[in-house]
């Protein structure tokens, strides 16, 4: 297989503080309106009446656990292959990028992709996305969100070792099914995940955080 | 709803009922010719033929509002070889082209019979395959609303219904002009006139049967696979459920009732004035219908994932 580079995150570790988030937004000095990448909680259960004591609330399954998300550079991008302007491409180490002297600001992209991951700039008329820091990566640095987690939740580099150092899962709720796109992503679950598209909770931030 | 789905819904409309006006146009032609020769059937259709191309252009033209850099349009069919949005740009430029060619050597009556004849064939077919990429463009995996049958049905059964409807309403408008021009001139034309309008009414009550079956087959289906499909569906039925069926009561009665009572006033000459008026509002039922439909597809959709 050709070479991929690729995420690890770890839900498990992961406590919403977005750290990541906004080193991204001030590297690639990105609008409030566009963010490459998103902490996005997901949670669930409900409050029952304590039948011990007439008033009182009880949790019933109550829980809520965090996602980190950006571009996963899929092996299979949907975003790439639909791009009419041929403006995404996939780069030899599996990074996949825009090149916004050939995009034409269709949109379509954002159609595609079950990430969210392009994010429109208004102000130019074309189309971005994570980068995967490609020009600190070539300096053999890590993506700025890797280095801003303080809980070491993120990790980069090639995928075939981040899957040998924690496993295959590639999909917990909120995130689709791996079967769309197939992401560059290891992820080791929080203990009260859910399967994708078997979700009992719901996204919790406002709709337009996510 | 802002600029670029209002744009994507004009274009879709404009450029699929120029589709069906045209394949429309070359059926009934067809039929003309074997029935009254090619002059009458030239005489009845060549003013229709003209009216397609501004249609046609102008659904290209705001086809372009849709696009953040418009100005790079042309970089739209740089990837035809995995682009269903490149090929739909592709065959709807070609089929601008070539129809136009053809509409321009058969009103100028350049070019010999055979020739003109193989340009509005390939026309054709161009342009059915430029409805098969639109609707191409909409079935992503990670879009369940579009991604189902209904998108291709239903975008050839909006093609044809409001090609048939079109040209309806362009015979009619032609006959009244002639008329008008040559009073007691026409009656060849009268009867190829009132022999057009019976088989458009009789394709417009099959092709509405098809769209009151799809369109509610569709929103079931989607509402029993669950999961993002059903939270479409809910839009469809809920929030969208009053538009929904604003846009079926007003094709049943454009294609469906207008269209039993224009099958029954073609059979009876001497009724050409009721005949105009009929089509022109089952025209202008189905066109408003067709709209609303269109707009409900690019409101009720919703991606997976995140
Ligand atoms: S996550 Fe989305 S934008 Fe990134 S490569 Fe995959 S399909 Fe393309
Ligand atoms: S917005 Fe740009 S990158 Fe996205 S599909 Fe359109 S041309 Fe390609």
């Amino acid at each position: 297989m050709a070479k991929q580079l690729g995420f690890y995150f770890n839900a498990s570790a992961c406590t919403a503080c977005k750290a990541c988030q906004v080193a991204c937004q001030d590297k690639n000095n990105l609008s409030a309106a566009m963010r490459w990448r998103r902490v996005v909680s997901y949670g669930g259960g409900s409050w029952v009446p304590d039948p011990q004591n007439a008033g009182l609330m009880l949790p019933n399954n109550v829980f809520v656990y965090s996602i980190s998300s950006a571009c996963y550079h899929c092996v299979n991008p949907l975003c790439a292959e639909v791009c009419p302007a041929a403006a995404i491409s996939k780069k030899d180490n599996g990074l996949v990028l825009i090149n916004q002297e050939q995009c034409i600001g269709c949109r379509y992209c954002e159609w595609a992709c079950p990430y969210g991951a392009p994010a429109y700039d208004q102000a130019r008329a074309v189309m971005t996305k994570c980068t995967g820091c490609d020009d600190l990566v070539a300096q053999g640095k890590n993506p700025v969100c890797v280095d801003a987690c303080v809980m070491r939740a993120i990790e980069f580099g090639d995928i075939e070792q981040l899957r040998a150092k924690y496993g295959h899962v590639d999909s917990i709720e909120p995130l689709p099914e791996a079967k769309y796109t197939g992401p560059a992503v290891v992820i080791t679950p929080h203990k009260h995940s859910q399967a994708s598209g078997k979700g009992t909770g719901k996204i919790l931030n406002l709709p337009e955080e996510v | 709803m802002n600029v670029r789905e209002w744009a994507l819904i004009s274009f879709t409309i404009l450029a699929q009922m120029s589709v069906g006006a045209f394949v429309v146009l070359g059926i009934v032609h067809f039929l003309a010719q074997r029935k009254a020769g090619s002059e009458e059937a030239d005489r009845l259709s060549d003013r229709a033929l003209l009216a397609i191309g501004p249609v046609m252009v102008l659904g290209l033209l705001v086809s372009l509002l849709h696009l953040g850099n418009p100005l790079n349009a042309y970089r739209a069919v740089a990837n035809v070889g995995s682009s269903w949005l490149s090929r739909e740009i592709l065959f709807g430029a070609l089929f601008a082209v070539v129809g136009g060619a053809f509409a321009i050597a058969q009103w100028r009556k350049i070019g010999s019979f055979a020739m003109r004849n193989l340009l509005a064939w390939l026309a054709a077919l161009i342009g059915l395959v430029l409805v098969y990429s639109m609707a191409s463009v909409y079935m992503l995996g990670t879009q369940p609303a579009w991604n189902t049958w209904a998108t291709p049905i239903s975008f050839f059964v909006t093609t044809l219904l409001l090609g048939v409807l079109a040209m309806g309403a362009a015979f009619v408008a032609n006959y009244a002009y002639i008329q008008r021009k040559y009073p007691g001139c026409a009656d060849a034309q009268c009867g190829l006139m009132r022999a057009a309008v019976r088989w458009i009414a009789v394709a417009a009550v099959v092709l509405v049967g098809i769209e009151l079956l799809v369109v509610p087959l569709q929103v079931a289906y989607l509402a029993a696979a669950g999961g993002v499909a059903g939270d479409s569906a809910a839009l469809m039925y809920g929030e969208f459920g009053l538009i929904l069926a604003l846009r079926l009561a007003l094709v049943f009665i454009g294609a469906g009732v207008l269209g039993v009572f224009l099958y029954q006033n073609a059979l009876s000459p001497g009724r050409e004035k009721v005949l105009g008026y009929l089509t022109y509002a089952a025209f202008a039922l189905v066109l408003v219908s067709e709209g609303l439909g269109r707009f409900i597809f690019y409101a009720t959709h919703l991606r997976i994932g995140i």
